[in-house]
């Protein structure tokens, strides 16, 4: 709760429209909202926006299997005759929801145990905090991942758990960093002075001065959470066929390699077209936070 | 330099506990996740006793704390467990597989580096003009297309199209593998004078390590550029130019030198990234590495290697990290300051 | 600074140029290697060369090549003397009396004699891994009466020994025991030599260890004192190696540097290698069926009328045709080509008529129609072999037609195998390739349908039924050939009819290799016995590399 009204507050402090002229200057931060946009419309659509909706489905037609793209066939079909570009437009909803899903349950975490552990930077509570948080970045995060997912049933559920369990530490740290910085500046102490509860300068007072930082990483990190999502199902321990992920398209779709590439290449090339999508638009939000 | 040995001694004393962390919070979910290891392990038609037998091995009838602490105990004599996979000490299998992944991901470190400084200079010098954007896009495309699609890109290419580099394993179909000394496959060819060995373990790492370097090449060069960018705008620059020193120098001493510093101190993460990418990477190009062995491990669900591999890549990105921060703190003496 | 560093660059360019430069001298002056005849194999690791370890194709294969086995399978399957040269049973059937071929070699140099025979069973028996499930049920006992003699106890009458010791592939006593390393699992054996075998081997086969590298190949030179027959241009060296991506294959099998692929390549990839004209496809039975296993315990299809409705709804025709070209659909619960397979059963076909007919006689029906996902029905298929996928999908898509609602999911091999040693685990249905595990029906009758093998991966129905776990036991244990395999028909025609599987095909295992490899299977003959089809003693390599 406090945290919407600590959003609306920050939200009539930053001159949005600076922001929106900072952001709109720079051509890259235009494409890339178009590119995330773009994805997000085709996953929300995806049903009307599919030239063959059902080919997301139980389908077979083998006897239109492996055709290479064509005007019927953009994308061309699969080894089952089913759509490629039907079910990469389908695939988008797979991966924007596993970035949905663990941001938003990282984030809340991350940032209150981050609060927690900076406010509370001398004392144990801060300490053992933090300590937990350097446990969990102390491998690359797809290891992690990899070997959570594969001591559980490999599904989109377990993927977007471990990936979930891999990535609080990240908003920790920089919570972390940013409450320890802001704690000491005279507003904290003045807020301390008038006798405001921990809780309310935590979440009022410091926590509006993380929220650009956030932000910014967040939309970066939509990209980063995709890019998992997508090794993982890769590897085979992410979403399982017959769901139209992604990640899962292009592991099934090289075998086919070289002589059906149309079946591999199209949900890989989806796959970076996604992540290009919010880098952009993330470095585009943070040169207009910082510019 | 004793200040530099103080400060590494420092940094292994802090990683410890969160190695010993690491190494508790991967055994516990490895034991007590939901499935059945022993029964795994003993394959489809094993009796009952088998299993048993299994479960004995891997001591997996006696209670957690037990467990992990005869784990301990076997770690201190270099024994990490029993593989059920491999079907000997996980040990064997470290010693076996990891030579092969560090030497690819050196030579990835290697390409990684030496791109990311010609890509970021180039753009740091040209920096707003055709050459700066064309980078800007090579280097938004490395970030962004994922390493296992660069890798399936490579094979499509070079497998069929251009059969420039070979696309599988190690070494060419015939070439006699070097007699095993250190493990790392390129200085055993070189210690037994195989040359043509050498040569060919070159050129199959070339699309693998390409493949695995190139979305941190990406990140870096960008960073270099903004470094060089920010550099070549500041005051001192254009009063040491007064001055008559030779833009050579001007450039090499004050432009690029302060803009490696943040493009070395976000190589933790390009380590993290080339670590975790050489999973999708060795399995593509069927390398035979330790990442391949982390995916059969995984794929099994032998819970001792599972471990190991979790543990051994935690080391290795924390000596990697270590590293990375005495080379910034030898590269900008402020930071070695502080740390004192 | 500048000057170390250009000092530094430069000494890198130099040791380049030196290692480039005796890079070119050393290729030029290479000694051309001796032509030999290779074979070269793909497989899927694991390949675990130990016979107490190892039981799946790959392992097999190495067996077959590394060691001798007690019997050897003929065409189709048919037992042959081998290792063991003749054998007698007792009246009662309770014991065995085989007589060991003299003058074996082992790769020692040492004869083969009964005590290595009896210690081989000992040994696998102990270890329980491998194919000892085989023997654990039946044998007491095993003894070396004489160096040439061996006398096998068992626990009950068992019609197939003879057949099951194609299984027994024969160990060096003295060579395992000097590598046994002690402290180990198994007592006074210590590891029984498990960690030296993994990578070793202590046989009498026509090819011995060359070089194990774990997770990638096997290699095997010819053994020269082999006693046994040979084709007469046998390959000099074997060597298996660990394949995993088919593009990889394709471009070995096009550059010549591999003479047999694996045995699971994509349909789609051996369409497009098969247009090659120095390549050939070679297609022999696998020795398995493929089965849909229904749980005939789980609501709805405990019910035999949904079974049914299921069994009519299928499109045998497209599963075989496009999914499985080459594969003839199954004419019962064993591929028809085993010893002992019945002829003429009732099967089942496509017809959505009657299976509509068959699911409205159902006491679920009137609920399914109302409410179909209460009864939607889980379809598992295994992770390691794509192809189940399509069936699976299509399975999905016909029961659809006739109102079931499917749910297809994909589990890793070992899952599925954790998954069905329990009944309430135990998916709705799962699609597996089950072999016979000697070539006889029985051995499919057994580890399909006896309630003994309700809790493995071989039966996921449950059937649970003690008419039909009599009518086996009574077969198995009949030592008469004949008396059996009418008896094992008869067991046939009351599995058809009590619908407890959807019998899709008789595999083919399907394999490109280069023209200049001639395998028995171009000119019909197989064994229909896992492993056995890659031997080195009948492959003919026409061409040295």
């Amino acid at each position: 709760m406090s945290a919407m009204l600590a959003l609306k507050e920050w939200l009539k402090t930053i001159e949005i429209k600076k922001k929106w002229y900072n952001f709109s200057r720079s051509p890259l931060s235009l494409i890339g909202l178009a590119i995330s946009l773009s994805t997000i419309i085709m996953a929300v659509f995806a049903p009307w926006i599919a030239p063959y909706p059902q080919h997301a489905g139980f389908f077979t037609d083998f006897a239109h299997a492996k055709q290479p793209p064509s005007w019927q066939h953009w994308f061309g079909t699969d080894e089952f005759g089913r759509d490629v570009l039907s079910r990469t437009i389908f695939g988008f909803r797979y991966s924007l929801m596993m970035a949905a899903v663990v941001l938003s349950l990282v984030v809340p975490t991350g940032v209150i145990l981050g609060l927690i552990a900076g406010y509370y930077r001398e004392r144990w509570i801060g300490k053992v905090i933090m300590r937990i948080a350097d446990i969990f970045i102390a491998v690359p995060p797809l290891v992690l991942a990899l070997s959570v997912c594969s001591l559980l049933t490999p599904s989109a559920f377990h993927a977007m758990m471990a990936v979930s369990l891999m990535w609080w530490p990240w908003y920790t740290r920089l919570l972390y960093n940013i409450t320890s910085s802001v704690k000491e500046e005279y507003f904290v102490y003045a807020a301390k002075v008038t006798g405001a509860s921990s809780f309310h300068i935590m979440f009022k007072e410091i926590f509006p001065n993380a929220m650009g930082a956030v932000l910014t990483k967040v939309t970066l990190d939509v990209g980063w959470v995709i890019l998992l999502g997508a090794s993982l199902s890769f590897v085979g321990l992410g979403a399982q066929p017959p769901t139209p992920d992604l990640g899962t398209m292009v592991a099934d779709g090289a075998k086919f390699l070289p002589d059906y590439w149309w079946i591999s290449m199209f949900p890989a090339l989806a796959i970076s077209y996604v992540i290009l999508g919010f880098n952009l638009l993330g470095d585009g939000i943070k040169d207009a936070f910082e510019g | 330099m004793r200040a530099i040995w103080k400060y590494i001694w420092k940094r292994v004393l802090y990683v410890i506990p969160t190695l010993v962390g690491l190494s508790i919070l991967i055994f516990i979910l490895s034991r007590v996740l939901p499935g059945d290891p022993a029964l795994m392990a003993a394959g489809p038609n094993a009796p009952k006793w088998v299993v048993e037998q299994i479960r004995h091995q891997l001591r997996l009838d006696k209670p957690l704390w037990e467990q992990y602490y005869y784990w301990l105990v076997d770690l201190f004599h270099g024994d990490l467990g029993y593989s059920t996979y491999t079907k000997r000490s996980v040990t064997a299998d470290v010693i076996e597989y990891l030579p092969a992944s560090l030497q690819l991901i050196f030579m990835a470190a290697l390409f990684e580096i030496g791109g990311a400084l010609a890509l970021g200079i180039i753009a740091g010098r040209y920096a707003y003009r055709l050459p700066d954007n064309i980078v800007r896009v090579i280097a938004y495309i490395g970030i962004s297309v994922p390493s296992f699609v660069w890798g399936l890109l490579f094979q499509l290419v070079f497998a069929s199209l251009i059969p420039l580099f070979p696309t599988h394993g190690m070494y060419s179909y015939g070439t006699v593998p070097p007699p095993r000394v250190t493990g790392f496959s390129l200085i055993d060819a070189l210690i037994a004078g195989q040359f043509d060995t050498f040569v060919d373990i070159l050129w199959h790492m070339v699309l693998p390590a390409f493949a695995l370097s190139l979305g941190a090449m990406a990140q870096d060069a960008r960073i270099i550029r903004a470094g060089m960018v920010e550099n070549t705008e500041k005051e001192h620059v254009s009063l040491v130019r007064a001055y008559g020193i030779p833009e050579r120098v001007i450039f090499s001493k004050y432009i690029l030198k302060p803009s490696l510093v943040p493009a070395v101190t976000v190589m933790g993460m390009d380590i993290a990234s080339l670590l975790g990418n050489a999973f999708m990477v060795e399995l593509i190009f069927q390398w035979p590495g330790f990442s391949r062995y982390g995916i059969n491990v995984m794929l099994n669900k032998d819970i001792n290697g599972i471990v190991a591999v979790v543990l051994v890549i935690g080391i290795l990105f924390a000596i990697a990290n270590i590293i990375v921060d005495v080379v910034v703190a030898y590269l900008d003496p402020r930071i070695g300051r502080r740390s004192q | 600074m500048n000057k170390k560093l250009v000092a530094a660059i430069s000494v890198i360019v130099v040791i380049i140029i030196v290692i480039g430069v005796l890079a070119a001298v050393q290729s030029t002056q290479k000694p051309q290697p001796q032509k030999k005849r290779l074979l070269r194999i793909g497989f899927a690791w694991p390949t675990y060369i130990d016979p107490a370890v190892g039981s799946d194709y790959s392992s097999s294969t190495a067996f077959t090549n590394l060691y001798d086995p007690l019997i050897f399978p003929g065409d189709k399957g048919v037992p042959k003397p081998w290792v063991a040269e003749s054998w007698e049973v007792s009246p009662d059937g309770m014991t065995w009396t085989l007589h060991i071929r003299k003058g074996i070699k082992f790769h020692s140099g040492d004869e083969l004699k009964a005590e290595d025979v009896a210690f081989t069973i000992h040994r696998l028996l102990t270890i329980g891994k491998g194919y000892a499930y085989l023997f654990t049920p039946y044998i007491q006992n095993v003894t070396a009466t004489d160096d040439y003699t061996v006398k096998v106890t068992l626990k009950r009458p068992y019609g197939p020994f003879i057949a099951t010791l194609m299984r027994v592939y024969v160990l060096d006593k003295n060579v395992v025991m000097q590598h046994i390393k002690k402290p180990g699992p198994y007592g006074d054996y210590g590891d029984y030599a498990t960690n030296w075998l993994l990578t070793h081997d202590a046989g009498s086969g026509p090819y011995q260890v060359k070089e194990v590298v774990l997770e990638d190949h096997v290699y095997m030179t010819r053994f020269k004192d082999y006693w046994g027959p040979m084709v007469p241009n046998a390959a000099d060296e074997i060597q298996m190696l660990a394949l995993a991506q088919p593009a990889t294959e394709k471009t070995l099998l096009t550059n010549k540097q591999l003479e047999i692929s694996s045995q699971w390549l994509p349909e789609e990839t051996i369409e497009a290698l098969a247009k090659e004209s120095y390549l050939k496809v070679s297609k022999f039975p696998g020795g398995d069926e493929f089965y849909i296993m229904m749980h005939t315990r789980k609501p709805p299809l405990d019910d035999i009328h949904v079974r049914k409705a299921i069994a009519y709804a299928i499109d045998y025709k497209t599963i075989v045709n496009q999914i499985f070209p080459g594969n003839p659909i199954a004419t019962g619960p064993v591929p028809s080509y085993l010893p002992g397979a019945a002829h003429n059963l009732p099967t089942y076909h496509r017809d959505l008529a009657k299976a509509k007919e068959e699911l409205e006689k159902s006491k679920y029906w009137p609920d399914i129609k109302e409410h179909p996902e209460k009864y939607t029905i889980d379809y598992h298929w295994i992770a390691e072999v794509p192809a189940e996928e399509k069936v699976a999908i299509l399975v999905a898509q016909d029961l659809q037609e006739i109102g079931l609602k499917v749910n297809v999911v994909k589990v890793p091999w070992l899952r599925v195998v954790e998954e069905m040693a329990n009944i309430t685990t135990s998916p709705h249905m799962v699609s597996v390739f089950v072999a016979a595990h000697y070539p006889e029906a029985g051995s499919l009758l057994e580890s399909r349908y006896d309630s003994k093998s309700a809790d493995t991966w071989e039966q996921n129905e449950w059937l649970l039924n003690k008419t039909l776990d009599h009518m086996i036991e009574d077969a198995l244990s009949t030592v008469n050939t004949t008396e059996r395999f009418k008896k094992y028909a008869q067991i046939e025609l009351a599995i058809m009819k009590l619908c407890p599987s959807i019998f899709l095909f008789d595999h083919m295992i399907k394999v490109v290799h280069q023209d200049y490899v001639k395998l028995p299977a171009d000119e019909g003959h197989y064994t229909g016995v896992m492993g056995y089809d890659f031997d080195g003693r009948a492959i003919e390599v026409l061409s040295t590399t």
